[in-house]
């Protein structure tokens, strides 16, 4: 019982982080319908932008999330306006590969300039346990970062119903047209979109740098779970992909545990697929393709 | 024996009754006219009869056989073709190409198929324009192009959806002659319009829909002196 | 000479020359250069049937690669089969996949598909690296033996030159050209292009659309797996990452997009501009060049990062070349020399 908590509550927490990527994606799906292949990079880039300030700084990695984010969040709006703004209007498949080719220039020039071997932040507490009770006991990091996702999500839930340009992001996420009509400046909104989803891809990046090797190509692995935790909650909702991070956190955890670490990811792949075939729209569902 | 019967039929989308409970048949060699105000269900009506959803309840019968829940390569393959509201060319292949797609479906033989196609272009005026880029048409020959790729599939019912729609004057008279044309080779037609003219000058019969529900049914000269026809296109005070 | 003679006069004068390669050039490296455009046309032909001619855009085309050279590899490392019927055997283990696949994966439409096909390419990829008994695990499978090819005691060739493989290779190459070419030329390229273009619309014009998706993947599948086989036989070794990966995937695509979707030589001017590339990335030819050029001291630090690095960039290349190419051509190197060469009529008032 204690270990079936254990992976369950391990699995929430790594969910949350999960999420955090899910949601950027979603955001960025949402108001853009761009199918974004590069999210697991910019989580990549997140992850050494975190390194450097570990081994180079000094900064602990969870202190510079307050620069990972703002950081990423200008990265994203410039690879939004250098780049993804010209294929909006194309066809699917051209936004697909763009991305895709984004994604192979920034995990492979952190490959030149870093080399491809595996890189680890080890702090005080990065393996440091925290005894919940009924002899269980979690990752003192993996906690600390379920806390700040928790927070950034708040943070984001109230900025997307209370400001101005949170409502103004949502109005171009649920009609673009209407949206232009009523004044909302609809390209500022898809940098927005694209800074935010890349800011927050970054920063779960950051969260996870202590527990997880760092590599050029950590990215497309990151990459295929953001779109099955979309694809799971929802395209284009934000509760979908928090509910769906969660989701495949204890699914991967519990598959760890119980069938084998090995074989965890498959069985996210097959959930993936069947999701797809049978409720594609996901759990909050919304959007058609 | 009519050529095409639609019994009692019926199609919801969710709650919504976009077609409801609509019979009427079509004879053989004849032009129905399907008309209505927007929304009523004609589009949604040729959908089901095409096979591209099944009707929710109720039968659609082509040459006495049950055509529901069959896919629309099946129906088309059966004798019944449709063309688009929205216009769909293959937009990178060319004129010509086009058409043999159409024609490829009783033949083999790319020129088999070529040369029908190319009688089919000629037949919509538009074999002028073989090798040109389909995507690159101005909308008029685009909905030739449509009717001609759908002739090429040898139908024996052809279903026109706004076959008009968006056409000057000039353009929709000449839809209104191959339409006719189209009659004295013998093949059946349904067509959807909102161009009362050319409603009233091609149409044997025709069925209004309104609200998805069946308004009458009757000739050009019944429907247009309808009291009910006028009040749902132009509202109660006009009628 | 009519146009047309022209043409096959060309290609039978290019032919003559491919063909003659092996007796003139005695250096082993321009073999394998030669080796390695093969393959690459070989792939970027194969995934041009489905993605190019039938709009179907797979990203996990590696699933099928990687069947062919495991399947290759596996009999002959545990049963010793001769390769050339092991990759019959890959062939017909491939079929049975590639309609698994396409059973789940063409429910799904634009990036839904594209998603399903990656998923399912990992999920193969990784149950390569789970299922150790079979496959070996992480660790691949390497063959370095060739048995040698007889035709009736006579002994063909026992494959200890690159020499059988540059003939392989070619006859590949062109198996895959022929094959691009009887698609195109035939009922079955103008449906693939018609369900590519609207798939609603060629649906009711009497084109199954499961059936004809099913017979463009089959086909993809079947060549992209003689790929594999040829690669594994090649090179000798095979792991999962290597012949199931995403990177492997990406790179079967880039060839055709590069080069031009949907046409007869786009894969081939693909290859012609890849292979070359990432060569001369690989070999040092761009660091050397720029050192005798004197834009870069060798021995600065910016040379020796160079010479140590550049090698491996040649990834970040496809990635460069993709991103060019779909923002200013995304017709490939094939519509811009269309383009220039005779101007379709495209625009009428």
């Amino acid at each position: 019982m204690a270990v079936f908590m254990q992976s369950l509550l391990s699995g929430i927490l790594i969910g949350g982080v999960y999420a955090l990527i899910g949601i950027g994606l979603t955001l960025i799906f949402g108001v853009m319908r761009v199918i974004n292949f590069a999210h697991g990079d910019i989580l990549m880039v997140g992850m050494y932008l975190t390194y450097i300030a570990f081994t180079w700084l000094g900064i602990d990695p969870f202190v510079s999330v307050l620069v990972t984010f703002p950081l990423m969040f200008l990265f994203g709006g410039f690879l939004q306006k250098v780049f993804i703004n010209r294929v909006l209007k194309a066809v699917s498949q051209n936004q697909i590969l763009l991305t895709i080719g984004l994604g192979l220039i920034m995990s492979n020039t952190v490959m030149l300039i870093f080399t491809s071997d595996y890189k680890l932040i080890s702090t005080s507490y990065s393996s440091s346990t925290l005894k919940v009770g009924g002899g269980v006991s979690l990752s003192t990091p993996l906690l600390v970062s379920f806390l700040i996702t928790a927070t950034i999500t708040a943070a984001l839930y109230w900025f997307l119903l209370k400001t101005d340009t949170g409502q103004a992001i949502r109005a171009t996420a649920q009609d673009r047209e209407a949206a232009t009509l009523m004044g909302i400046n609809v390209k500022r909104m898809s940098i927005i979109a694209f800074g935010l989803g890349s800011a927050l891809a970054g920063t779960a990046g950051a969260l996870i740098a202590p527990t997880y090797y760092i590599f050029p190509q950590v990215g497309s692995v990151f990459t295929l779970k953001a779109f099955v935790i979309t694809v799971l909650g929802g395209m284009g909702s934000v509760v979908g992909a928090m509910l769906g991070g969660i989701l495949i956190g204890v699914t991967e955890s519990l598959s760890a545990v119980y069938i084998s670490s090995g074989w965890k990811d498959v069985v996210v792949f097959v959930l993936f697929l069947l999701v797809l075939l049978f409720k594609p729209s996901g759990l909050m569902g919304k959007s058609r393709t | 024996m009519p050529i095409l019967e639609i019994n009692h039929v019926s199609k919801f989308f969710g709650g919504l009754a976009a077609v409801s409970d609509v019979s009427f048949s079509v004879e053989a060699g004849s032009i129905m006219g399907l008309i209505g105000p927007n929304g009523a269900g004609k589009t949604t009506l040729f959908n089901c009869i095409t096979g591209y959803y099944p009707p929710s309840r109720g039968e659609v019968f082509f040459h006495g056989r049950r055509m529901n829940g069959l896919d629309p390569d099946k129906v088309c393959m059966l004798g019944m073709v449709r063309t688009w509201q929205k216009v769909r060319p293959l937009a990178r292949l060319s004129v010509v190409d086009n058409v043999m797609v159409g024609a490829l479906a009783h033949t083999s033989s790319l020129r088999t198929a070529r040369a029908l196609a190319m009688d089919q272009l000629r037949v919509v005026g538009l074999d002028h324009r073989a090798d040109f880029t389909a995507g690159g048409l101005p909308i008029g020959e685009r909905k030739k192009l449509e009717v001609a790729r759908a002739l090429a599939t040898r139908p024996k019912l052809l279903l026109l959806d706004e076959v008009m729609g968006g056409l000057n004057p000039a353009e929709s008279a000449e839809i209104i002659q191959l339409i006719l044309d189209i009659k004295q080779q013998g093949l059946t037609q349904m067509v959807i319009e909102h161009d009362m003219k050319a409603i009233m000058r091609i149409s044997d019969r025709i069925v209004v829909l309104s609200s998805g529900e069946k308004l009458m049914e009757g000739t050009p000269q019944e429907v247009v002196t309808n009291p009910d026809v006028i009040t749902a296109y132009l509202g109660e005070s006009h009628a | 000479m009519s146009n047309t003679m022209l043409k096959a006069a060309a290609g039978f004068i290019l032919l003559a020359l491919l063909l003659a390669i092996p007796k003139q050039v005695e250096s082993p490296y321009a073999l394998h250069m030669m080796i390695l455009l093969f393959l690459s046309i070989s792939m970027g032909q194969s995934w041009n049937i489905l993605g190019g001619f039938a709009g179907q855009y797979s990203v996990g085309h590696a699933a099928y690669f990687g069947v062919g050279a495991y399947a290759t590899m596996m009999l002959m490392q545990a049963r010793q089969v001769p390769p050339w019927i092991g990759a019959w055997a890959g062939m017909v283990l491939v079929v049975a996949v590639a309609l698994a696949i396409g059973s789940i994966c063409f429910r799904l439409r634009g990036p839904y598909f594209v998603l399903a096909s990656i998923a399912v390419a990992e999920i193969l990829r990784l149950s390569a690296i789970n299922l150790t008994a079979l496959t070996n695990g992480a660790e691949g499978i390497l063959v370095t033996e060739l048995p040698a090819f007889k035709l009736s005691e006579r002994v063909l060739t026992d494959f200890s030159t690159k020499v059988p493989f540059y003939y392989i290779g070619l006859s590949l190459a062109l198996l895959t050209i022929g094959v691009t070419y009887g698609v195109q030329h035939s009922k079955l390229g103008y449906f693939f292009q018609a369900i590519r273009e609207d798939q609603d619309a060629a649906h009711s014009l009497g084109i199954s659309i499961s059936l004809y998706k099913n017979i463009a993947l089959v086909i993809s599948a079947v060549l992209t797996s003689l790929a594999g086989a040829y690669y594994g036989i090649y090179v000798g070794f095979v792991d999962p990452p290597t012949v199931l990966g995403l990177d492997l995937s990406v790179q079967i695509m880039l060839i055709c997009i590069i080069g031009g979707m949907g046409t007869l030589w786009g894969p081939v001017l693909g290859a012609l501009v890849l292979v070359p590339m990432s060569e001369a990335l690989r070999s040092n030819l761009v660091t050397d060049l720029l050192v005798k050029v004197g834009l870069v001291n060798a021995d600065s630090k910016v040379g020796v990062f160079l010479k140590e690095n550049l090698a491996h960039a040649h990834v970040l290349l496809y990635g460069i070349l993709v991103v060019l190419v779909i923002l200013f051509m995304p017709d490939g190197l094939m519509g811009f020399v269309k383009k220039l060469a005779r101007p379709r009529k495209q625009e009428v008032a």
